[in-house]
């Protein structure tokens, strides 16, 4: 076949990108609003993203001793639940392809006193730097979406899964309600990157996470690569009219 | 960084367990041939930012 031959792309929003690309691309994005990560996350979501991650964490099932992967944990809001909920004899490892992001997390975790159990790593979800079978519960909130490869990154965290071990995938997904998604869509495409532009001082950034979102796989299709992976009791749960979806499967 | 650390740490493309070269700041995986740098504290894991070893390392990190 001719295709073969031919550069490999991805999407980075609506652009088509080469595979390489993205990476940087979405690097940038993310050193671009570090710093404005929870003012925007807040001002964005009206302050909703905290409830959705409430959810995830009440549905965790996280026990002292544990030990919990946050991955793409960015500026550590689940980190900072985790941490004390599985205690000294636990351990949670935050974990981010972008070092502005886990910077910002690692100095806002350490001010509101969370140290001792929790390790930092750079790292890709792809190809994930642990041994196998060691986490009890790995979540990933708001980060597949940014990943290149999602069948490989949802591999990758299979493998460093005890088995009997939680996933919990937090993402934007596909709304279910027409008439909201035509108010969301205007909001996402309209407010949002001038919203960006006004606070982070960066309306490309913000454009891109509406185009991102609208491009991720919706409920049935992540619920069916999770299942192709290998996890099993696989669901989902709407919030929000289906804005997001928390995946969740187990690893048998 | 933790040393504890390495007890669940290995290298992403070998998946062999990691050395940690206190002189140079890097956690070596013998395995790969890769050097990883330890960046203000934190592991930086991924094999763009990874050096790879000389051939003169590979045998001293191996003897």
């Amino acid at each position: 076949m001719s295709e073969q031959n031919e550069k490999k792309t991805t999407h980075f929003g609506y652009q088509d990108v080469p595979v390489e690309e993205k990476v940087k691309r979405v690097a940038d994005v993310f050193h671009s609003v570090a710093g404005k990560y929870d003012l925007m996350n807040d001002l964005m979501s009206g302050g909703i993203h905290r409830l959705w991650k409430r959810i995830t964490i009440d549905q965790s099932g996280v026990r002292r001793g544990h030990k919990v992967l946050d991955i793409a944990g960015g500026t550590g809001d689940l980190t900072r639940k985790f941490a004390r909920m599985v205690g000294s004899e636990g351990k949670v490892v935050l974990a981010d392809i972008n070092d502005s992001m886990l910077k910002v997390g690692r100095d806002k975790l350490l001010n509101s006193g969370v140290a001792g159990n929790v390790e930092y790593v750079q790292a890709n979800a792809e190809c994930l730097p642990f041994e196998d079978n060691t986490f009890d519960v790995i979540t990933i909130a708001f980060g597949l979406r940014n990943v290149t490869d999602q069948n490989a990154a949802i591999a990758s965290m299979l493998r460093v899964l005890k088995p009997g071990g939680k996933l919990m995938i937090l993402e934007f997904s596909k709304t279910d309600n027409p008439a909201l998604t035509k108010l969301y869509d205007f909001y996402s495409f309209n407010i949002l990157p001038q919203m960006g532009k006004v606070i982070a001082g960066d309306a490309d950034s913000y454009r891109y996470l509406a185009e991102s979102i609208r491009k991720h796989p919706d409920q049935e299709t992540l619920k069916g690569m999770m299942e192709q992976a290998g996890f099993v009791n696989c669901r989902y749960q709407n919030m929000t009219g289906g804005i997001v979806a928390l995946h969740t499967g187990i690893k048998p | 960084m933790d040393p504890k650390l390495l007890d669940i740490l290995v290298c992403p493309v070998s998946k062999a367990p990691l050395e940690w070269n206190k002189e140079k700041n890097e956690l070596i995986c013998r395995a790969s041939g890769l050097a990883y740098p330890i960046r203000d504290d934190i592991p930086v894991m991924l094999e763009s930012e990874a050096r790879t070893l000389t051939s003169e390392e590979r045998l001293k990190e191996s003897q």
